[in-house]
């Protein structure tokens, strides 16, 4: 039997996460309530002082803290900010985390950022430009590195390769790992009308290490990925599905948008942790 | 990396450089056969745009407030155009609002205080989030790291103080002080009054209650009372507290 990503680089499941937003900078570190591991989004670590710092240090005394960036620009035409990957790679080491990841998108260009995740053209010329650079920063950072399934709600020109073949050369060739965004690729498979189960039964789903749930916002001709609501049934229904596949998976409660309560994040995150226990006993 | 794919990131560049119709209608010109909804490309647009907007009304309330809504989308079509973000943080897309607003003021008949209420604006969020180090303590009266000095021509403190409330700031020169609580970790303000300078300049120059006391002919116990005070608020940081 072939060893998964995760077992040849000793990452075992975490249980379920939750984000650490700036509305939770006082209360999460002082929860009693269960929580298993904590994902931040770097850029906003990297770069600001003061509450930040002293959410994430507190975070880091109690739970695994793993960053989940939006800026590597892993897919983009310009050159890989070494700045941002030295600074990444201080992070890393700071918390201690086991592993890291970002998006397989583009989200800079012409120095401009566009603080989004934008879609490549899935093509093989797109595989030959993104393994390199996945490589380089895998080599700089020297953490083992997941990267995400992006929801995107237009086919960009030039595309040769189905979605599904596009994610899976990008991560054998550049021996990277992956985060399933489940919402990600029930959005995707609403707005262009494919199956979500077929679509995740042809993904590498050996590489994968983490999970993403969300919600979304659903207008009459297209689904927003907008992390900005609880997982919807179909989502949860995916999920299990996902997991009777691969089994127990480091999975995060994603709420970015319309943030409620601590404790409905929470809720959501115990949902999940009972899903990853129930496919855990059989 | 391969010519098709080089020409895919230049036309989008140019496409998201002013995300309008007409430019929408020439990235498609430049991708013959594309069949992606014109509709759904356009969001990327839209989310470059939306992005710039939402962290400068995050960044910018008072400004926005002054400005009025027709003057302010008009400031903020014009700041996406000059392409902001430049860092991989959001918010510093906000660095070079102030700066615009003070070279298209006359041009658009911007009202004279509105770039010094941004700048005050935009440094409150930098010393927010400021990295300065701060000490865990200290030897001696220490002016607080996070400390930036705003010589402005109008009176905004109280502006803001009043959260914008009331009467537009009166013209007049103000050194305003924004510092980061080292407890609170929020933003602190005040326009300096001589007892706030005098603790700087003790801090700064290593000077004792006594010395000032006896240079300036200010009593001693009203220089001590000052200092605990503004310790207190953590414009300066002492020994023990």
């Amino acid at each position: 039997m072939v060893a998964t990503y995760a077992q040849r680089h000793g990452l075992g499941p975490l249980g379920a996460g939750i984000g650490l937003r700036r509305s939770f900078y006082e209360e999460l570190p002082r929860t009693r309530r269960s929580l298993d591991w904590v994902e931040i989004i770097p850029e906003n670590f990297l770069s600001l002082g003061g509450r930040p710092q002293r959410a994430l240090d507190a975070c880091v005394e109690r739970w695994s803290v793993l960053p989940h960036g939006v800026g590597l620009d892993i897919g983009g035409p310009d050159a890989l900010d070494v700045d941002y990957v030295t600074a990444l790679a201080a992070l890393v080491k700071r918390v201690d985390a086991p592993f890291f990841s970002d998006h397989l998108c583009y989200s800079r260009l012409g120095g401009v950022y566009l603080h989004d995740l934008f879609p490549l053209p899935f093509s093989e010329a797109t595989v030959e430009h993104v393994v390199p650079r996945v490589r380089e920063v895998m080599a700089r950072v020297e953490k083992p590195f997941l990267l995400e399934n992006p929801s995107y709600y237009a086919n960009m020109p030039g595309g040769t390769l189905p979605e599904a073949d596009f994610l899976r050369h990008v991560v054998e060739q550049a021996d990277c790992g992956m985060l399933l965004d489940v919402n990600n690729v029930y959005v995707n498979a609403r707005n262009h009308g494919y199956d979500a189960r077929a679509f995740v039964d042809a993904l590498p789903l050996e590489r994968v290490v983490q999970i993403h749930l969300a919600g979304h916002t659903t207008y009459p001709d297209v689904i927003i990925d907008t992390h900005g609501d609880r997982v919807c049934d179909d989502v949860w229904s995916l999920y299990r599905y996902v997991l009777e596949r691969t089994g127990p998976v480091s999975t995060l409660i994603e709420w970015d948008q319309d943030i409620p309560s601590l404790d409905a994040v929470l809720d959501e995150a115990d949902r999940a942790r009972g899903v990853l226990t129930e496919v855990a006993a059989r | 990396m391969r010519p098709t794919l080089k020409h895919f990131f230049d036309s989008m560049g140019s496409y998201l450089a002013r995300p309008e119709q007409d430019t929408l209608d020439r990235l498609f010109a430049e991708h013959p056969g594309w069949e992606a909804p014109r509709s759904r490309v356009a969001l990327y647009g839209d989310f470059v745009r939306g992005h710039v907007r939402t962290s400068l009304e995050k960044l910018f309330p008072l400004t926005r407030g002054a400005a009025g809504p027709e003057v302010w989308d008009s400031l903020v079509e014009g700041y996406t155009l000059t392409r902001p973000a430049r860092h991989h943080e959001l918010n510093h897309l906000g660095e070079g609002f102030a700066a615009f607003l003070a070279d298209e003021g006359s041009r658009r008949g911007l009202a004279p205080y509105l770039p010094s209420l941004a700048r005050f604006e935009w440094s409150d969020f930098a010393v927010f989030a400021s990295r300065s180090p701060m000490p865990p303590s200290v030897e001696g009266l220490t002016a607080n790291p996070t400390l930036v000095v705003l010589e402005l021509p109008f009176r905004i403190c109280a502006y803001v103080r009043a959260k914008g409330q009331g009467a537009p700031p009166e013209p007049g020169e103000e050194l305003a002080l924004l510092w980061r609580h080292p407890a609170q970790l929020v933003t602190y303000f005040m326009a300096a009054t001589p007892h706030a300078l005098l603790a700087l300049k003790m801090a700064v120059e290593g000077l004792r209650a006594a010395d000032v006391a006896a240079a300036t002919g200010v009593a001693e116990a009203d220089i001590a009372d000052a200092v605990s005070r503004l310790a207190r608020d953590g414009l300066v940081l002492a020994p023990g507290s």
